[in-house]
């Protein structure tokens, strides 16, 4: 409880931050929504000369596109990766920064197990990610009903959402499981950045190709597709399969590899 | 039974050397000198003693319980690095309470009385503290849960000499106590005024382990004389003088032994200068423990 109380209070200000830039994000973007709801089939016409596969990279989908929850899932998709940046970011820090900050000394002399740290240092990483998400949840809905032209159904718009969170957990599970991997990391930024980065870039690529449900494993980012989610009020099982797959095996390769880990003296 | 005991403990890193067949048994209240050059395996072993590396053979164990596979052993453990480093934008006292909350009994009272012997300002950030200061934080975070068992990973560097007096009596107070004293250090003398018992450890293997009462009245020293006059080269021949040289009116030298006798001998010539110093270990190590082995 001591570590836990103790990883959440240097996570605080990050997830608030987080919850800010996401939602700075969110409000710019539905700050645009009254005035293409009013010309929406201007708006239409103008996109429909975009070539599909720019579209489909885009994740604009014609049919929805005019409704706040279609114009939202477009929005969305950058919500995401700024989202999984932060997801990875944490995790991939949250056990390196011991030894980066050479505190190791300090925390793994307590008569405390390996496990124990890794479990408390999760729970914090999870909480903040859960306060970012809560926060951002909160705004999202007061903005959307700010700027609806028409009544939204509640349900979808917290479906779609709560996809920002699976991403955020696959995400944190990876960061965790790739940080365990080095004797010391020195700089988190370029591991999280380009991972997620990277990711997202196939993700794009996939979708510019034919929609072929394997290909989409390979990115996350494909995980989640909003149009389905809109038209059938659920996930795609397959997916969500893999998802809890990526992070439970990640997770626990995390704890096997950091409860093994000799931790060198600094120098 | 013994408070640390290690068997047979062997580790490498990769094809690099750490330490080879390490034998050390650690004694219920004795304080234990361990010292040998810098990259010797000191650290090695002790890291291995508190669970942070793991052996590739062998066994270490602490109160009877194995290190790798019980860390609440670690309870009873104190440890002070020899190079300290905490949470920068923390306050002291905060850092001191996150310290003690892991051992779950108050240790409020013990973190004044440490912080005012050791005259720590509690208040402050650790960001702002010198590299001595934060070395006494290491000290107050390492006794204050009254451990049984303290190690000391070369403890005195960046302490002043005044601070390492202070250290010093804390750490026999501890040891008066009760406390066992694991003392790990490449200072010779620093080893001898303490400790009952001292192994020596070189290139990763123990190469002798003495009691110190042996070792008490036989102190190494480097001495350089400058004398009046031309000196002869057979005046120092005598038993305990080692790697001798001497060019017209100086000599130098190591002398390992009673210091008495070699004043008495050095008192005898006419002086323009002397300088006594500590040889480094490395140097003691050449002349005198190479050649018993």
């Amino acid at each position: 409880m001591n570590m836990y109380m103790h990883e959440l209070k240097s996570l605080r200000k990050s997830a608030f931050i987080w919850a800010c830039v996401l939602i700075a994000l969110a409000a710019l973007f539905l700050s645009v929504y009254p005035g293409m709801a009013n010309d929406a089939a201007d708006f239409k016409k103008l996109l429909s000369n975009y070539p599909a596969p720019v579209r489909a990279m885009l994740g604009i989908n014609l049919d929805y596109i005019t409704s706040i929850l279609g114009f939202y899932s477009m929005i969305f998709s950058f919500i995401i990766l700024f989202g999984a940046i932060q997801a990875m970011n944490l995790g991939v820090s949250i056990l390196s920064k011991e030894s980066r900050d050479r505190t190791a000394d300090f925390l793994l002399v307590k008569p405390v197990s390996r496990s124990a740290i890794v479990t408390a240092k999760l729970l914090a990483a999870l909480t903040a990610i859960l306060t970012t998400d809560i926060i951002f949840y909160a705004a999202t809905i007061i903005m959307a009903n700010a700027v609806k032209t028409g009544d939204f159904d509640g349900k979808l718009f917290f479906m779609i959402n709560l996809t920002l969170l699976f991403m955020q957990l696959i995400f944190l599970a990876l960061g965790l499981a790739i940080s365990v991997f080095f004797k010391r990391l020195k700089s988190v930024l370029p591991i999280s950045l380009g991972v997620v980065i990277g990711l997202y870039m196939i993700g794009a690529l996939i979708s510019i190709g034919k929609d072929d449900d394997v290909v989409r494993f390979i990115s996350p980012f494909k995980y989640f597709d909003i149009t389905y989610i809109i038209k059938n009020a659920s996930y795609e099982t397959p997916y969500l399969a893999v998802s809890a797959v990526i992070i439970v095996v990640s997770i626990v390769t995390a704890y096997i590899i950091y409860i093994k880990k000799d931790i060198h003296a600094v120098s | 039974m013994s408070v640390i005991e290690i068997k047979n403990l062997t580790k490498n890193y990769g094809k690099a050397r750490g330490i080879i067949d390490v034998n050390l048994n650690v004694e219920q209240g004795e304080i234990f000198g361990f010292i040998g050059p810098n990259g010797s395996g000191k650290s090695t072993t002790i890291r291995t003693l508190l669970g942070l590396i793991y052996p590739s053979g062998g066994s270490a164990a602490i109160f009877g319980k194995s290190c790798i596979q019980h860390p609440e052993i670690r309870k009873e453990v104190g440890y002070l690095p020899s190079e300290v480093f905490y949470y920068d934008n923390m306050r002291v006292i905060d850092l001191l309470k996150y310290s003690a909350s892991f051992y779950k009994k108050d240790c409020t009272r013990r973190i004044n009385e440490l912080a005012e012997i050791m005259d720590l300002d509690l208040k402050k950030k650790i960001d702002d503290l010198s590299f001595g200061n934060k070395k006494k934080v290491g000290i107050v975070q390492g006794l204050l849960h009254e451990p049984k068992l303290i190690i000391l990973d070369e403890p005195t560097s960046g302490l002043d000499p005044l601070m390492q007096q202070k250290f010093f009596e804390l750490i026999g107070e501890e040891n008066k106590k009760g406390a066992t004293v694991f003392f790990s250090s490449h200072i010779l003398s620093e080893v001898q005024k303490m400790c009952s018992r001292v192994a020596f450890i070189k290139e990763g293997k123990i190469i002798k382990l003495e009691k110190m009462s042996t070792l008490q009245d036989s102190s190494v020293k480097r001495i350089s004389i400058e004398a009046k006059s031309q000196m002869n080269k057979e005046y120092f021949n005598i038993k305990g003088v080692s790697d001798f040289t001497v060019k017209g009116n100086t000599a130098n030298f190591i002398f390992k032994g009673n210091i008495n006798s070699i004043m008495k001998k050095i008192a005898d010539i006419e002086l323009r200068n002397i300088s006594i110093d500590e040889p480094d270990l490395e140097e003691i190590f050449m002349h005198y423990y190479e050649k018993e082995e």
